[in-house]
């Protein structure tokens, strides 16, 4: 022991200041003061209605009746008129679409798909297309997928046709890109949950709302992505051809954007996979399609949300995989070019069109119809599904007495409602004191303050208690988050082999859609708030995963081997060396993993997780729009507090590591 | 080592006008730059004024003459300059102060088209790290100059399958920047400078990065080039061999000053200071110096020996006088101008190394 002290004291200035020494202690007093005045004044002191704004939600609701009555007016003055023809343009774009896909009928539908991807992306990517389209059909979900397809292309072009121009800006101007980085930063914060309820006061509910959402999610990495890849082109090329004489266009059109094309193209394959992840709470407000499916079959027809969330991930994994072979394999440089290639090339395109017209006219010939719907294994399926469901819930089984029954209970019983009732019943101004302290604790002054008046907020618009509630979901779910992600994280640093295990899994999960986390244990878990907390676990452990093995292997060998040489094992080399020098990383897992938890726990709202999520689901589903909104404010002051509480001191930059 | 000063027949040439006039260039980066020329700041050294102001005068007050048909090499240390000075010629730098003038327009005060203009048609540039568009095949990097002028495909192609051709690359035409070494690479950017037959050439270190054979390969090729197609060339360098090699006149820079200008006889024969001097300490005078350096007034009836170009290096002199009896006479344009006996040589070998 006393030698691995030396060593861990030898190492030089590359170890940081014991930073817990003093905070932890003054951390565990201002816990230690929260619970004393929680056992002495229980009860006694809710947060006081003389600080909460009531009329605010009658405003909002007036607010919303003027905006739908302007908008539908014979007339509506030029304001409401540019809004409406961009609401309308959106809807039209999705029904456009789909009708295309309609008017192909299936077998052209098939081919234009699979075809695409063979010309571009290679046999593999399209043999994965064609997998995926055959599994729409055997799930009976074809009209679903093509109506997703179409809601997520308008989406997707959407997203690019505003994120790439101004990726572009941002990566030639410091300026605009310093102008907008915050912005981005604050989008991400914000649970997509959140922004539901004012995008369908604006859009109304239907496939416009539903784009918008998208895109408010789509868009900060479809810049940020792009911004990045223009920065990345080397300097001296740019240089060469302004020498050369060429203009800004020319430099940007000729140099910057083929450069970048690897950058440009996986932010292509970003978008369509942020696109992807939202349609299922764009279902929620008249995305139709699998997302519909999945929303209305939680509660109703269990094995079709099932089903329908299979089918989004498949959806996903092809277009990822598509995207990802096209972008390979049409890298000029890899590619090489010759005027007999390129004519050859030119023939398979034609041929590969030929092809896809012959579908179409053989589909409309043989009067093929405009969905797959003559053969599906859907019946045969379900009949699988239900039974496995049945089993789960059965509260006879092994599995429910032993395992999921009691792993649920024992997470409310431990967990969320000793938490909750803590949060809830302390006097709120030693919770808010409190909360504000350990913020100045962990993240300085500044950080601190914006977390104060964030809670402020929270009070002010009258959700504290819902507030606290959630947060005590979060809690738990991030400290579970924080235990995995550690263990499985440090174990794949420190094992080849679970390394090569955990990296697909991650790549995985990282693509399914985050309501898509919670289907499964809606039947598992059926206590309350249960799934929501074990799927944001789920969904964020990857990332911390990710951070925690990054910052561990980024450690430098020769810190590790100083300790080594004292002679400290290989458990004191982690606990004392790598885990400490990981620090920053591990901190910036903590404050991705706590963002994406508390966007799963707020859909949780939708399936009995109750708090400030089911009073957006609520907001959503009876058209209560002064509820639903101020939840969202809620939700959204309290992402930005649990944000900067969780950002540490001087971690501001790390952010766009992810 | 001995093709020195092919250019030796252009050097008076004060007939015509200069193709490049830079006449006191400063670059100073950073905030306020403006106000420090002009005041007592700009007298101080580098290292103080960023002390002082927090800028750094990369090119201080530097003037010039590149005459047409010459090679001006620009010597220095890494960090002396010589890029910021090269680029403010044609404005990839904004100068901070003075005044370029390139075959006649005053590049400081064009306009961007103008700017643009000379650029696409009066100068290109060689870069160090080359600089190509690996999106692209050798011969869509060499017509890169001519598409951004807007030439037609067809004529752009035929164009640049020349200049290949002429840099030895024909048979690369199709392949991509990074299949190819970076001595093969650095030809494709002379070749892309090249396509679009510019009146002058700039060389930021063009062969830094390679290895020393390549390089001296290279080098045999700007020469060839030069003596093939006269283009006037302003060549930046840190390496004095190449310096004295491909140089009709150097400027040595040092600090962001130029500390001596002059033919490479001149540096090696006179260095203008301590810092020159180190830097020319280990070369072989007599790969330098040429009769006209060492020659003396014929005295009567010394002006009948035999004969040498008096732009003969003195190493390829002494053969020859080494074999004469009588002091070898040096001419320019057949009229005897002086006279090298045995012993002016050896006082010239004799002088290395001090
Ligand atoms: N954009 C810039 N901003 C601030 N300082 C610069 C900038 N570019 C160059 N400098 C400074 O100007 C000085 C001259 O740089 P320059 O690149 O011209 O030197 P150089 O002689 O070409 O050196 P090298 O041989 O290393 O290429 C250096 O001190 C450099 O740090
Ligand atoms: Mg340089």
């Amino acid at each position: 022991m006393a030698v691995a002290g030396a060593a861990a004291q030898s190492l030089p200035s590359s170890l940081p200041a014991p930073w817990w020494r003093g905070r932890p202690g003054a951390a565990v007093l201002v816990v230690a003061g929260m619970l004393l005045s929680y056992f002495g004044w229980k009860h006694h002191w809710a947060w006081p209605a003389a600080l909460e704004w009531n009329s605010f939600s009658p405003h909002l609701d007036r607010f919303q009746a003027w905006l739908s009555n302007n908008r539908n007016l014979p007339h509506p003055n030029i304001a409401f008129r540019i809004f409406n023809g961009f609401a309308n343009f959106l809807d039209d774009l999705v029904s456009w679409l789909t009708r295309l896909f309609y008017y192909l009928k299936w077998s052209g539908t098939t081919a234009l798909g699979t075809l695409v991807v063979l010309r571009f992306g290679g046999r593999k990517a399209a043999l994965g297309t064609l997998a995926a389209f055959a599994s729409f059909a055997t799930l009976g979900l074809w009209d679903n997928s093509v109506q997703t397809f179409a809601l997520m292309f308008a989406a997707v072009g959407m997203s690019l046709a505003v994120g790439m121009p101004l990726g572009v800006l941002a990566g030639r101007s410091a300026t605009f890109n310093r102008a907008i980085t915050p912005i981005l930063d604050a989008m991400q914060i914000v649970p997509a949950f959140a922004y539901l309820m004012p995008v369908v006061i604006l859009f109304s509910v239907g496939p416009g709302a539903a784009v918008v959402t998208t895109m408010i999610y789509a868009v900060p990495p479809a810049i940020r992505i792009t911004a990045l890849g223009i920065r990345g082109v080397a300097p001296n090329t740019v240089e060469a051809a302004t020498a050369l004489g060429a203009t800004r266009w020319q430099v940007l059109s000729k140099v910057q954007l083929p450069l970048a094309r690897r950058m440009l193209l996986l932010s292509v394959n970003q978008t369509i996979l942020f696109a992807l992840s939202m349609v299922v709470i764009a279902g929620l407000i008249g995305g139709t399609g699998l997302g519909d499916a999945v929303t209305n079959g939680l509660y109703t027809d269990p094995a079709f949300a099932i089903f329908a969330g299979a089918a989004i991930v498949i959806m996903a994994i092809a277009l990822d995989r598509a995207t990802e072979a096209m972008a390979n394999r049409t890298d000029p440089a890899q590619r090489h070019l010759t005027a007999h290639k390129a004519h050859v090339l030119r023939a398979y395109t034609a041929a590969c069109a030929l092809v896809v017209v012959a579908a179409v006219v053989l589909g409309h010939v043989f009067g093929a119809g405009t969905v797959w719907s003559r053969w599906t294994a859907q019946d045969w399926l379900r009949t699988y599904v239900q039974r496995a469901l049945d089993y789960i819930q059965n509260p006879g089984t092994f599995l429910f007495r032993n395992l999921t029954n009691p792993t649920g209970n024992f997470l409310v019983q431990h967990g969320i409602q000793p938490l909750r009732t803590f949060f809830i019943e302390t006097p709120w101004p030693a919770t808010f004191a409190g909360l504000v302290l350990i913020a100045f604790l962990l993240s300085g002054l500044r950080r601190a303050a914006i977390a104060a008046a964030m809670l402020f907020i929270v009070g002010l618009v009258g959700e504290w208690a819902n507030a606290m509630d959630t947060f005590s979901q979060v809690l738990v779910a991030t400290v579970l988050t924080v235990i995995v992600g550690l263990a499985i994280g440090v174990w794949a640093a420190e094992s080849r082999t679970v390394s090569r295990v955990v990296r697909p899994v991650n790549d995985v999960l990282q693509t399914l859609p985050q309501l898509v986390y919670i289907i499964p244990f809606i039947y598992l878990m059926p206590v309350s708030g249960v799934p929501g907390v074990v799927a944001s676990v789920l969904y964020a452990s990857p990332v911390m995963i990710r951070l925690v093995q990054r910052g561990i292997e980024d450690v430098s060998p020769e810190s590790v081997e100083a300790a080594t040489s004292f002679g400290a094992t290989r458990a004191q080399v982690l606990l004392k060396v790598k885990i400490p020098l990981a620090r920053d990383a591990i901190m910036l897992g903590v404050n991705q993993a706590i963002i994406m938890v508390l966007a799963v726990v707020v859909i949780g709202g939708l399936v009995g997780s109750g708090a400030l999520g089911y009073e957006v689901a609520q907001g959503l589903q009876r058209n209560a729009f002064g509820q639903g909104v101020i939840a969202s404010i809620a939700i959204l002051a309290l992402g930005i507090a649990l944000d900067r509480v969780t950002q540490g001191r001087g971690a501001a930059g790390a952010r766009s590591e992810s | 080592m001995s093709t020195s000063t092919t250019g030796a027949k252009r050097l008076g040439s004060s007939s015509g006008n200069p193709l490049i006039r830079a006449e006191g260039i400063w670059k100073i980066f950073g905030k306020n730059a403006d106000r420090v020329i002009g005041t007592a700041d700009a007298e101080l050294s580098r290292a103080e004024l960023r002390t002082k102001t927090g800028c750094v005068a990369a090119v201080r007050n530097v003037s010039f003459e590149v005459w047409p048909g010459e090679v001006f090499v620009v010597m220095g240390l890494s960090g002396s300059g010589k890029s910021t000075l090269v680029r403010t010629l044609i404005r990839l730098i904004e100068p901070t102060a003075g005044r370029v003038e390139i075959d006649g327009h005053d590049v400081t005060q064009a306009s961007r088209d103008e700017l643009l203009q000379l650029r696409r048609h009066t100068s290109s540039m060689v870069f160090q790290h080359f600089g190509l568009l690996a999106h692209r095949s050798v011969i869509d990097n060499v017509a890169f100059g001519l598409e951004v002028q807007g030439k037609s495909k067809a004529e752009r192609l035929a164009r640049a399958g020349e200049v290949l051709k002429l840099v030895g690359l024909e048979d690369a035409a199709n392949q991509f920047p990074n299949e190819l070494s970076g001595g093969m690479q650095q030809r494709v950017g002379l070749a892309r400078a090249f396509a679009v037959d510019p009146k002058v050439m700039l060389y930021d270190e063009p062969f830094s990065a390679l290895d020393p054979l390549i390089r001296r390969d290279m080098q045999d090729e700007v020469i060839r080039l030069q003596h093939e197609t006269g283009k006037t060339m302003v060549f930046i360098t840190h390496d004095l061999p190449e310096a004295l090699r491909l140089g009709d006149r150097i400027a040595i820079m040092r600090d962001g000053r130029v500390v001596q200008l002059g033919t490479p006889e001149d540096l090696v024969g006179s260095p203008a200071d301590d810092y020159v001097s180190n830097f020319v300490r280990d070369i072989p005078r007599s790969h330098v110096l040429t009769l006209r350096w060492i020659m003396r007034e014929p005295a009567a009836g010394e002006a009948d020996g035999p004969t040498l170009d008096v732009s003969t290096t003195v190493r390829n002199a002494v053969p020859v006088i080494a074999a004469s009896e009588r002091p070898v006479c040096a001419v320019e344009n057949g009229r005897v101008v002086g006279v090298v006996d045995k012993e002016a040589v050896l006082m010239a070998i004799a002088g290395e190394g001090d």
